[in-house]
C-alpha cells in the first residue's frame, strides 16, 4: 500500500509540469503562426515607412476597380450560398424523409462526396472541357462558334457544384434530429404534407438552412481557384486580384490591403455563425432524436420530383468526373481523342517533385496536425486555466479566415529575418497545420461534451493521477476525433491552394501548383492526369484511416453517447 | 480488514457554488456528521438537497467551501480524490467504454500497478463476489444495466478501498432488480466491513439497506438516527412526510397529567401517552401515521366521513374528513374486517401511544 503511494507521489509532479508546458507550447505556437503572422499582415496595410499612414488603405478603398472586386466577390457569395443551401436542403430532405434503398443512398453519398476530397481545379476544369471554345457539348455537340465560357455564370455552377454537398452534410443531421413525433402531429392535426413542411419541416430547419448559407457564402468568398480559372478579367474577384497584385505585380502592400478588404465579410460572416450555434435553440427542444424519421413527406409526384433533380445534379458530378478521368488518357481533349498515358507519363517524370513534395508535406503534416488537434482540442475542453476562450477563438483563426488572407499573412510575417521561412517544406506544413486542424479541434471539444465527467473521476477514485487518466481513458476515448484530424489535415494538404499559393518555391512545390501551372499553359491532359491522382490517393488514403479507425477502437466506442 | 474500518467526520462543511449570473447557490451549509467506522450510512432527500454535493465532498471531487472532513483522525479535505483510497460508484456507473469487464475491474489494481498474477486473482474475486465470474471478457456495451452496476461495485471494492461511496447507483435500473442489488450492496458491505455512504431519494430503499439515515434538506441533514428512530420519532413535518406517510393533525393541549397529554380537535377529546412536554393551550401538530387510525361504524367517538376508498391489494387507502381536516387512513389486508364506502359515516378512532407532537410549544424528553 505505501509502495504504491509512493509511486503514485513521483508521478505527481511531471503531471503537473508537462501540462503546465503543454499550454504554454500551444500558446506560443499560436501566437507565431497565428497572431504574429495576422499582425504583420495589419503592419504592412497600415504602416507606410515606419509612420502609421491610412492614405493607401483608404486610397484602396475608393480605388473602384476594387470596389468592384468586393462587389463581385459578395455577389458571388450571396448566389452561391442561396443556391448551394438549396440544392444541400433537397438532397438533405431526399435523403432523410423519402424511402430509397441502400443503393441509391450509396450512389448519392458517393457522388456528392467527390467534390469534397478533390483538388479545387477539377469542376473548372470539366468546365471548360464542356462549355469552352472547343467543349464537348458547346462545341462538339451544338456545334457554337466563339462560345465565352469565362465569367459570372460558370464561376457561379463550378462553385455551387463544388461546395453544396457542405450544405448536405450540415443539413442532414439537422433533418434527422427533427423528431418524427412533430411532423405526425402536424398530419394527426388534419395537416396536408405540403401543410407539414412548411409550417413545420422548414421552421425548425431554418437556423441550419442560415448556417449552412453562411458556410458557403465563406466558402465561395475564400475561393481563390475556381474564379482564377473561370471569371476572366470581366468578373474579378478580391482574392484572385489580391494574387495578380502580388505574382503580377510584385506589389505586397496592394495585395495586403486587398486580403483586407476581404476579412471584413469574412469576419462578419464568422461572427454570424457563432451567434447561430449560440442561440440555435430548438434542436435540442425538439426532444430525443427518434430512430426512424418519417418517410410519408412527400407524395409520390413531389418524391418524383426531387429524385429526379438529385438524379441530375449527380449525374453532372459523375459525368465532370468522367470527363476529367477521359482527359486524361487521351492525346489531346477537343482536337484528338486517340488513346494515351502521355500525361500520366508527364506527371510521374516532370511532375514527380511537385508529387513528391506534396506527399511529404502531407505525411508529415498529417500526424503533426492531428496530435495538434486534440491536444488544443483537449485544453480548451477539458482545462480549466485562464484565457481557454481565447486559445479556442485564436486557434480556429487561421481556418475561419479566406486562405488569401492567411496566405499573404504567413508571406508578409515569414519573408524576412528572424523567422525567414519563405520557400521551406515547413511553412507549407506550418501553413496547412494551423488552418485545417480545427477540424480536429473541434471534433475533440464535441467528443469531451458526450463524455460524461464521471469517467475522469471514477478513474480518480481508483487511484489514477491526470495523466494516468489521460492515457489511459481519455485518449482512447478521443480516437476518433485525432483520425478526423488526420484526414482532413491530408485531404486539404493534398488539395488546397488559395493559402499556400503565396508560399511555394523553386524547392517546395505542389501538385495543385502545378495544376495551375498546366491550366495556364493550356496543358489541359497533364493538369486533368495530376487531378485524377490525387482524387486517387486521397481515396485511397481516407479508405486506409476509416480502416485503421474502425480496427482501433472498439465497436462500443461508436455508441453515439460515451459514458451514460 | 476490521481494524482498517475508518470513521468519517464533516465538520462545519459548506459547498457555494458561484454562479457568474444567478449569484452564490449554497448546496450544503454548516453541515455536522459523524459516521461511525464500518457503518453503513445513507443520505436522503429529495433532489437538490445537497446529498450528492455532500458525498461528492467526502470522495474528493468537490472541494469545501468551508470546514473539514476527516478520514478517521486525518484530514483529507485538501487531499486530491486519487489520493483518498475511496471506491465511488456513480449513477451512470462510468464504466470505461473502450476497456473489457476485466479491465474495467482491473483498472485500480494497474495503476498501484501490482504484479499481474495478483491484478488476475483479484479482479477473478472481485467478480465472483459480485456475481459476475465468467463474464470478463465482455465488453461492456454488451452488458444488460445490472451487470453493468455489478462490474462497477466490483471495480470499486477490488482496490479494497477504506470507504464505500454510492451515488444513487440503482436509480437506473428496474423495480424488482432495485430490490435484489440492494440486498448484495448490504451483504457485501457487512461481509468487508466497510464504511460506506450512500446517496438516494427512495426512502424504502434508504430504510432497507443502513445502519442509520440523514434526512437532508436545503443543504442541512434535518435529522439523523436508525430508520426506526425516524418513523417513530421524526423531528420536524418535513422528516415525518419525507420518510413514510404521516398525518400531521393540528390540535391543542387541552391538560397535561403524569403521563398523559389531553389533546382537543375542535370539540372533540383525544389522550395520548408520552413523555414529551407542552404548554396548556399550545398549538401543536400530532404526527399520526396512516395505518395508526381505526376505522369503525359511527359511535360516541370521533365522527368522520369517508371522501374517497381506494383498494391496493394488500391495503385500503381512505381519505377521511375529521373536522376540517382530511387523514389519511391505511387498512390492510383488506380482506377482514369492515370496508367503507366512499359517503359513508365512521367512527375514527386515534392512536394513544406512540404519537409524536411537533410545534414550538412542545418539549421534547428522551
Amino acid at each position: 500500500m505505501s509502495i504504491a503511494f509512493h509511486e503514485r507521489r513521483r508521478f505527481a509532479l511531471p503531471d503537473r509540469v508537462a501540462r503546465q508546458g503543454g499550454l504554454l507550447l500551444i500558446w506560443l505556437l499560436l501566437l507565431l503562426f497565428v497572431v504574429y503572422p495576422l499582425a504583420m499582415l495589419l503592419q504592412r496595410a497600415v504602416l507606410d515607412d515606419g509612420g502609421l499612414s491610412l492614405g493607401t488603405l483608404i486610397g484602396a478603398l475608393k480605388s473602384s476597380s476594387n470596389l468592384r472586386a468586393l462587389r463581385n466577390s459578395l455577389e458571388l457569395a450571396g448566389l452561391v450560398g442561396v443556391a448551394g443551401t438549396t440544392i444541400g436542403f433537397v438532397f438533405a430532405f431526399t435523403v432523410e424523409r423519402l424511402r430509397l434503398g441502400r443503393t441509391l443512398r450509396w450512389l448519392i453519398d458517393r457522388s456528392t462526396f467527390l467534390p469534397l476530397i478533390s483538388p479545387p481545379f477539377t469542376t473548372s476544369i470539366a468546365i471548360v472541357f464542356s462549355f469552352g471554345p472547343r467543349g464537348l457539348i458547346t462545341h462538339d455537340l451544338l456545334g457554337l462558334q466563339n462560345v465565352k465560357v469565362y465569367g459570372l455564370a460558370s464561376t457561379f455552377a463550378a462553385e455551387t457544384l463544388t461546395y453544396f454537398p457542405i450544405a448536405y452534410l450540415a443539413l442532414r443531421p439537422m433533418l434527422a434530429s427533427i423528431s418524427n413525433s412533430l411532423e405526425e402531429a402536424s398530419f394527426s392535426l388534419g395537416a396536408s404534407r405540403w401543410r407539414v413542411f412548411h409550417t413545420v419541416t422548414l421552421p425548425l430547419a431554418m437556423p441550419g438552412l442560415a448556417n449552412a448559407f453562411l458556410l458557403l457564402f465563406g466558402c465561395s468568398l475564400a475561393d481563390f481557384a475556381t474564379p482564377l480559372i473561370l471569371a476572366g478579367s470581366d468578373f474579378p474577384v478580391l482574392p484572385t486580384e489580391a494574387y495578380l497584385q502580388i505574382t503580377g505585380m510584385f506589389d505586397l502592400r496592394s495585395g495586403a490591403i486587398l486580403s483586407l478588404l476581404l476579412l471584413v465579410p469574412a469576419g462578419l460572416v464568422f461572427l454570424a455563425q457563432e451567434w447561430l450555434v449560440a442561440g440555435r435553440s430548438y434542436t435540442t427542444v425538439t426532444g430525443k432524436a427518434s430512430a426512424i424519421s418519417s418517410r410519408n413527406s412527400a407524395s409520390g409526384i413531389a418524391a418524383g420530383c426531387l429524385l429526379l433533380f438529385c438524379a441530375v445534379t449527380c449525374g453532372v458530378i459523375v459525368y465532370f468526373y468522367a470527363l476529367l478521368f477521359y482527359a486524361s488518357i487521351v492525346q489531346a481533349f477537343g482536337a484528338n481523342h486517340t488513346l494515351t498515358l502521355d500525361h500520366y507519363r508527364i506527371i510521374f517524370s516532370e511532375g514527380l517533385p511537385a508529387i513528391k513534395d506534396t506527399m511529404i508535406i502531407a505525411l508529415v503534416g498529417m500526424p503533426l496536425g492531428g496530435l495538434y488537434g486534440i491536444a488544443v482540442g483537449y485544453l480548451v475542453g477539458r482545462g480549466k486555466f485562464v484565457g481557454r476562450k481565447a486559445m479556442e477563438l485564436v486557434s480556429m483563426l487561421n481556418y475561419a479566415l479566406p486562405g488569401t488572407i492567411v496566405g499573404i499573412a504567413y508571406l508578409v510575417a515569414f519573408n524576412d529575418k528572424p523567422l525567414a521561412l519563405t520557400g521551406t517544406a515547413t511553412i507549407l506544413i506550418a501553413c496547412y497545420v494551423f488552418r485545417y486542424s480545427p477540424t480536429g479541434i473541434r471534433t475533440t471539444i464535441a467528443l469531451l461534451q458526450q463524455i460524461d465527467r464521471s469517467m475522469e473521476e471514477a478513474s480518480a477514485s481508483l487511484g489514477a493521477g491526470g495523466y494516468y487518466t489521460f492515457r489511459h481513458v481519455m485518449l482512447p476515448l478521443i480516437m476518433p476525433a485525432f483520425f478526423a484530424g488526420l484526414g482532413v489535415v491530408f485531404i486539404r494538404s493534398m488539395t488546397a491552394i488559395s493559402a499556400t499559393i503565396f508560399l511555394v518555391s523553386i524547392n517546395w512545390t505542389l501538385i495543385t501548383v502545378k495544376i495551375l501551372e498546366n491550366m495556364t499553359e493550356v496543358a489541359l491532359g497533364p493538369a486533368a492526369a495530376f487531378s485524377v491522382f490525387v482524387i486517387a490517393v486521397v481515396l485511397v488514403v481516407t479508405e486506409l484511416l476509416n480502416r485503421a479507425l474502425s480496427y482501433l477502437t472498439a465497436p462500443s466506442l461508436r455508441i453515439s453517447r460515451i459514458g451514460t | 480488514m476490521d481494524a482498517t474500518s475508518l470513521g468519517i467526520k464533516l465538520d462545519g462543511v459548506s459547498a457555494i457554488f458561484r454562479h457568474a449570473r444567478r449569484g452564490d447557490v449554497t448546496a450544503v451549509r454548516d453541515l455536522q456528521l459523524d459516521i461511525h467506522p464500518g457503518e453503513f450510512l445513507t443520505l436522503l432527500g429529495a433532489s437538490g438537497c445537497g446529498k450528492t454535493t455532500v458525498l461528492r465532498m467526502i470522495g474528493g471531487f468537490q472541494k469545501p467551501s468551508a470546514g473539514r472532513v476527516f478520514f478517521g483522525s486525518r484530514d483529507v479535505t485538501k487531499q486530491a480524490a486519487n489520493r483518498r483510497d475511496v471506491g465511488f460508484v456513480f449513477q451512470n456507473y462510468a464504466l470505461f467504454p473502450h476497456l473489457s469487464v476485466f479491465e474495467n475491474v482491473a483498472y485500480g489494481l494497474r495503476v498501484k500497478r501490482l504484479p499481474a498474477d495478483e491484478i488476475r486473482l483479484r479482479v477473478e474475486d472481485g467478480l465472483q463476489q459480485v456475481g459476475l465470474a465468467g463474464l470478463s471478457d465482455r465488453m461492456i456495451s454488451e452488458l444488460s444495466g445490472g451487470q453493468q452496476q455489478r462490474v462497477a461495485l466490483a471495480r470499486a471494492i477490488v482496490i479494497q478501498p477504506r470507504v464505500l461511496l454510492f451515488d444513487e447507483p440503482l436509480s437506473n435500473l428496474d423495480a424488482q432488480l432495485r430490490v435484489q442489488m440492494r440486498s448484495e450492496i448490504r451483504r457485501l458491505q457487512k461481509e468487508l466491513k466497510i464504511t460506506a455512504v450512500y446517496v438516494t431519494h427512495d426512502q424504502e430503499e434508504a430504510m432497507a439497506i443502513s445502519d442509520r439515515i440523514a434526512i437532508m434538506n436545503a443543504g442541512r441533514i434535518d435529522q439523523i438516527g436508525t430508520a426506526e428512530q425516524l418513523y417513530r420519532r421524526p423531528v420536524s413535518p418535513f422528516v415525518a412526510t419525507f420518510l413514510g406517510e404521516a398525518n400531521l393533525v393540528r390540535c391543542r393541549i387541552v391538560d397535561v397529567a403524569m403521563d398523559l397529554l389531553t389533546l382537543g380537535i375542535a370539540d372533540a377529546r383525544w389522550s395520548i401517552s408520552t413523555h414529551a412536554r407542552g404548554l396548556v393551550g399550545a398549538e401543536v401538530e400530532a404526527v399520526v401515521r396512516p395505518e395508526a387510525i381505526r376505522l369503525s361504524e359511527p359511535q360516541r367517538g370521533f365522527p368522520g366521513q369517508v371522501v374517497s376508498s381506494s383498494y391496493l391489494g394488500s391495503k385500503i387507502e381512505y381519505l377521511v374528513r375529521l373536522g376540517d381536516q382530511m387523514l389519511k387512513v391505511v387498512q390492510s389486508d383488506p380482506t377482514f374486517g369492515a370496508r367503507f364506502a366512499e359517503g359513508a359515516e365512521v367512527e375514527v378512532t386515534l392512536p394513544h401511544v406512540g404519537v409524536q407532537l411537533l410545534g414550538e410549544a412542545v418539549h421534547q424528553s428522551p
